[in-house]
């Protein structure tokens, strides 16, 4: 890090006229060692920020500290029927705007540096006598040496635009009171520190943010452990099952599993909902055949209900959405898991059946360890994957009715995962302060258990091994 | 015999396995054929049988259900996000898997924690991002919005890349090869079941997102919703009762082109699964 | 630019010569204050609605959300038609969307700027739309006076502080009792005692969303119980009172008799329709939405009555409900206000209100087309106008719909052990502040 500063106080320092000249103009480097064209962008570019930054981004920039002031005020001309409106504020704008102006000139400040780096470079170059690459060959070196650079450029922005800017806007929202109450474009937010993050962990009769987020957040670790657990073994299982010698027509079986997967989630999941509505078909059927009455005879189901609540209370509703995934999440992990399975070192298997080892054993002491090594990653992905797993809660408990007030005071559900409940707060109630503090929550919860994790995978220098 | 039972038991507890997995499948598609339109609580199969949710389905657009249009929508969106997607996906993960520079190593660890922000949050302001760019309210915005992250999911790839081994590139670059050359006369011809995979599942996104794609296209005008949109919108509390089976046709049609996508597939499929997987 | 000055100055002399016509009085008449305008009025409209069309050179695009059904959308379309050659100088591209009235708030506030500029809404959202400053408030109109030529009690719930913030276009949204006469008489109906022993004594059903809080809201109110939303987005609440003539827990056990009887069903609006389809329901408590179903389903049986009665205590009580309006309200964001708002004068006039009555079977709020015989016969309209004087404005704060929803699934179950408990929590739910 300090290097990075000294190298661009000795370029300064020790750089010629054309060198210094790049603090103002800076193409003016490239130009003194003949790099016309590269001057020339360096210089557009420059132009090019400093135009963007004060046409577009300064207006929002300056305005970050208040987030605006000036509310809008419209008044219609009863005459002409023309409107006008005063000159307003927008807060989400400002802060949007701010965000990207903010992070444009970050990166602006980062190319300053480097180029003043790689203008005196050019400058001891020269007086080395070394070569300089004209235009040409630093384009070809685009495709070469520094093909990354052309690979990542668009990706990245890509991200940028899509995660980036998004995530730290949400961070921001976090921070500020914009609520039902406070909602751009008519009205102003404004930053108000932690208090939101201290009303997330208040409890009190009818602050339950506290409470309900404690049992929102017990639910989601459990969900994801099992949901993961289940799918991931009922696929290996499966596929075990499918790849034994003795079944016949292998193929059959996999595709009618995977046909399940062709049909859109959302279809199968808002069909299977139907299915175990309160008064869908299975419960019709259960009622026929007297298990509802039976259920209610051991207790299972309340006295009060005349079908059994599948989806609509907690504990059942728990256990069948953990169910409804199995049935979701098995025909893929069964697809993954059949390709592992083939490729099983064949010698392996082989020695150990030698050795006397049953069917059993092998599977326990070969196969497994084998296909976690090779899914250990991906088991992680999918436990994040299902902390995050919308749709599923979602479209399956669209109907359910909270009977705990706590919940209900905190506009949440008992089967509500924290995604679902952030949700229900942005698009029913307007709260994105609290869906903000909820969503840095969920961050910080995978960031710790990829990291704790991970962090061997990222580290690790495996891939070379295996090249 | 004892062999003969085994196999026997084997196959009826498979046979009983895929009725499970085939029951709303089957449900899905009986209904489909209903004659009544709303939800059928009583009895699994439908009391009459009617090829009427098809006919309504392609010829008869409504005011609400225009199919053709969505589907026209969605083919051109799950197009277009497919192709940059796996564009993206494959340079991203040469770029990681193959060249060595000094950014790499931050770069993937910042796209693995940026993978974990929950996305449903950071949907509002994705909206207003494209709002600036002007690209709300339009299937450019989706493709945008479904394509422009996904240099994220390089991981698989990058796994299947890594397996690739280093001599095939080193001899190419003593014969002269640029990166250029290496990267698309090499690399991606040998990675046909990564692209594979790829493809599929950017091209499916659009048929199974609705909750962006309602955030995205504020337009209120069925013409140009998505079919997940517009098959959402049918099970909505008003409609279901007049548009479930009409529903239910719609996730049927959906399926014919997605299951032939993946039996021709499945093959290629588990391969690029598994061969990324081995690296992770 | 030139062009912008123009018709300023055009504008300007307008001005000036009217003031010159009609003496100092300000041409800004706010009509629907219910102020006589004298003479004045008419001139100034037209003028209005002339300059209008004068400072008009482009196309104008207008978007309107309206019910998703095919009915509306049909005659919508028709109406739309109509509002185009009336204007005809002028060239429009007004685009109808499908959108269902129940998430209009949620989708216009998500982002107002790009919401239709004219949207139809129910009016319990009204307040919120307001606060959001989403509503163009009508401070004059040109076409006809809303306030004179709708029912009184519609034009009070799109008056937010004085001001008139949407057209009136139904007075239809509230809920009451459908039925199958074929196996109730009018006296079983009367009562919820006599309504459930007659479905019970045939072996069939009574449904009503009990544990929907919309509904829920019918028993309390009936009973005298309050629950009303106030300025600052709290409700206030005495569900839990135990000094009132009827205390909350009477009416909370009062709840929980009716829905522990055999024949009672607790079920949303398309669980009861298919439910009556199948004919194992022979009444529901639904709204006009619901028309079409009841009707195919109980064919000649099929007839509507105001909401029975409930015992409380020993006492008969009727039950109360929410009246329910739907508005037409004008985006505060549209681009073209001036047109916007004349569009929703044309679709809730008179005559567009009797045409959209008759295609949807909605009752309309503009008094002549409500008596138009043939919308005032129909048994769902005249069900809910008997309901109406029963019937109390909804304005409701946000934090009312969760809570309430909770204790309506708690009575219903029956699944408590104190009920006075669970009313004081919930009420604490219902009126706290919102976060």
């Amino acid at each position: 890090m300090k290097k990075y500063f000294t190298d661009f106080g000795t370029a300064i320092a020790k750089g010629d006229i054309w060198t210094r000249l790049s603090l103002l103009v800076m193409g003016a480097g490239y130009f003194g060692r003949k790099q016309i064209m590269k001057g020339i962008l360096m210089t557009l570019i420059e132009i090019g920020f400093f135009v963007f930054t004060i046409r577009f981004s300064l207006q929002y920039i300056l305005k970050l500290n208040t987030l605006g002031t000036v509310q809008r005020e419209e008044t219609l001309d009863l005459v002409t029927l023309t409107k006008t409106v005063n000159d307003y504020d927008n807060s989400l704008l400002i802060l949007l705007g701010g965000i990207i102006g903010i992070l444009l000139i970050v990166a602006f400040i980062l190319l300053y540096i480097s180029n003043m780096k790689t203008v005196y470079r050019l400058q001891l170059m020269k007086e080395n006598g070394e070569h300089i690459n004209n235009f040409a060959q630093d384009l070809r070196e685009l495709i070469n040496g520094k093909f990354y650079v052309t690979l990542l450029t668009l990706p990245s922005i890509g991200v940028l635009l899509i995660n980036i800017i998004p995530i730290i806007f949400m961070i921001c929202i976090a921070f500020t009171n914009y609520d039902m109450d406070h909602q751009p474009p008519t009205y102003l937010f404004t930053w108000v520190g932690w208090s939101n993050f201290k009303t997330l962990f208040t409890s009190t009769t009818t602050i339950t943010f506290g409470y309900v987020f404690v049992r929102v957040l017990v639910w989601t670790l459990i969900w994801a452990l099992v949901a993961t657990g289940t799918s991931y073994f009922g696929g290996i299982f499966l596929a075990k099952f499918i790849n034994h010698k003795m079944t016949r027509c292998k193929k059959l079986w996999r595709s009618l599993f995977v046909v399940t997967i062709a049909i859109p989630q959302f279809v199968t999941l808002l069909l299977v909902g139907k299915l175990f509505g309160d008064y869908g078909i299975v419960n019709s059927f259960c009622n026929q055949i007297g298990l509802t009455a039976f259920l209610q005879d051991i207790g299972l189901v309340g006295k009060g209900l005349s079908y059994i609540p599948f989806l609509s209370k907690p504990g059942w509703a728990h256990v069948m959405i953990i169910l409804i995934n199995i049935w979701v999440g098995v025909p893929y992990q069964m697809l993954s898991a059949t390709g592992i399975l083939m490729n099983i070192p064949e010698d392996q298997l082989e020695s150990a059946r030698i050795d006397g080892a049953n069917d059993f054993q092998i599977f326990w002491k070969i196969t497994m360890p084998y296909i976690l090594f090779i899914t250990g990653p991906s088991l992680i992905t999918a436990f994040i994957g299902n902390i995050n797993n919308f749709n599923v809660i979602y479209l399956l408990t669209s109907d359910y009715v909270t009977t705990n007030m706590a919940f209900a005071n905190s506009n949440a559900k008992e089967v509500d995962l924290l995604v679902t409940w952030l949700f229900t707060l942005t698009n029913d109630y307007s709260n994105y302060k609290m869906a903000s503090v909820i969503g840095i929550c969920v961050f910080i919860i995978c960031a710790t258990i990829t990291l704790l994790s991970f962090t061997r995978m990222i580290a690790g220098n495996r891939e070379e091994e295996f090249q | 015999m004892k062999k003969t039972m085994r196999i026997v038991v084997r196959h009826v507890i498979l046979a009983l396995l895929a009725f499970i997995w085939l029951i709303p499948i089957i449900w899905l598609f009986v209904t489909s054929l209903s004659a009544y339109k709303g939800i059928n609580t009583m009895h699994f199969f439908p009391a009459e049988w009617s090829l009427d949710n098809y006919a309504q389905l392609f010829f008869r657009p409504d005011t609400v259900a225009n199919f053709p249009a969505w589907f026209k929508n969605s083919m051109i969106i799950g197009t277009c996000s497919c192709v940059v997607s796996t564009a993206f996906v494959l340079m991203v993960s040469y770029a990681m898997s193959c060249m060595r520079f000094k950014a790499r190593k931050p770069l993937m660890s910042f796209a693995i924690i940026l993978g974990m922000f929950p996305g449903v949050l950071s949907m509002i302001a994705i909206y207003f991002v494209m709002k600036l760019l002007g690209l709300s309210n339009s299937l450019m915005g989706l493709v945008v919005i479904y394509s422009a992250g996904s240099g994220l999911g390089y991981l698989i790839c990058k796994g299947f890349f890594d397996t690739i081994p280093v001599s095939l590139r080193e001899s190419a670059k003593l014969e002269g090869a640029s990166e250029l050359t290496i990267f698309t006369k090499i690399v991606i011809p040998l990675s046909k079941p990564m692209i594979v995979y790829t493809v599929i599942n950017s091209f499916l996104a659009p048929w199974m997102d609705f909750v962006m794609a309602k955030l995205m296209i504020r337009s209120k005008d069925p013409v140009d919703w998505t079919v997940a949109m517009g098959l959402f919108t049918l099970v909505q509390r008003t409609l279901v009762s007049d548009y479930f089976s009409v529903f239910c046709a719609g996730g049927i049609i959906v399926a014919i082109p997605i299951s032939i996508l993946f039996l021709i597939m499945q093959k290629f499929y588990v391969e690029g699964i598994t061969g990324g997987a081995v690296k992770g | 630019m030139k062009k912008k000055l123009v018709s300023v100055i055009l504008a300007a002399s307008m001005v000036a010569t009217m003031m010159a016509g009609c003496g100092s009085k300000a041409p800004a008449a706010n009509e629907n204050a219910g102020t006589e305008n004298g003479e004045g009025t008419a001139a100034t409209t037209d003028d209005a609605i002339a300059n209008l069309i004068a400072a008009t050179d482009k196309t104008v695009e207008l978007t309107l959300w309206c019910n998703e059904t095919d009915a509306y959308q049909t005659v919508i379309r028709e109406l739309v038609d109509e509002f185009e050659e009336t204007y005809s100088e002028v060239d429009f591209n007004i685009t109808i969307g499908v959108e269902s009235e129940a998430n209009c708030k949620d989708d216009v506030l998500a982002d107002v700027e790009a919401a239709a500029d004219v949207f139809v809404f129910p009016d319990d959202q009204l307040v919120d739309l307001v606060n959001a400053g989403a509503l163009q408030s009508i401070d004059a109109t040109y076409t006809y006076d809303p306030a004179k030529t709708n029912a009184a009690t519609t034009v009070e719930a799109a008056t937010v502080n004085g001001k008139l913030y949407a057209y009136p276009l139904t007075a239809s949204n509230g809920y009451f009792l459908f039925y199958n006469k074929n196996y109730l008489s009018e006296e079983d109906v009367a009562s919820w005692d006599n309504l459930l022993a007659a479905a019970e004594a045939q072996g069939k059903t009574v449904g009503m969303e009990v544990s929907g809080a919309w509904y829920l809201y019918g028993f309390f109110a009936g009973a005298g119980l309050d629950m009303y939303g106030n300025e600052d987005g709290t409700n206030t609440c005495n569900w839990n009172a135990t000094d009132t003539k009827y205390t909350g827990a009477d009416v909370a056990t009062a709840i929980s008799d009716i829905c522990a009887n055999s024949a009672m069903v607790n079920c949303v609006n398309e669980d009861a329709q298919s439910f009556a389809l199948n004919g194992e329901m022979i009444a529901d408590v639904n709204g006009t939405w619901a028309t079409t179903a009841f009707q195919e389903a109980y064919g000649d049986g099929y007839a509507a009555a105001k909401l029975p009665t409930f015992t409380v205590n020993g006492d008969q009580v009727q039950m109360g409900s929410f009246a329910g309006y739907k508005f037409v309200g004008v985006n505060a964001y549209s681009k073209n206000t001036g047109w916007a708002m004349l569009l929703a004068e044309f679709i809730t006039n008179e005559s567009s209100q009797t045409k959209i009555g008759i295609a949807t079977g909605e009752g309309p709020s503009n008094l002549v087309a409500a008596s138009s015989e043939e919308i005032a016969s129909a048994p769902a309209l005249a069900a809910l106008a008997a309901q109406s004087e029963y019937a109390s404005l909804q304005r409701v704060g946000n934090e009312y719909w969760g809570p309430a929803a909770t204790l309506g699934q708690l009575l219903v179950e029956g699944s408590y052990t104190d009920v006075q408990q669970i009313l004081d929590e919930a009420v604490a739910g219902i009126t706290q502040a919102p976060q």
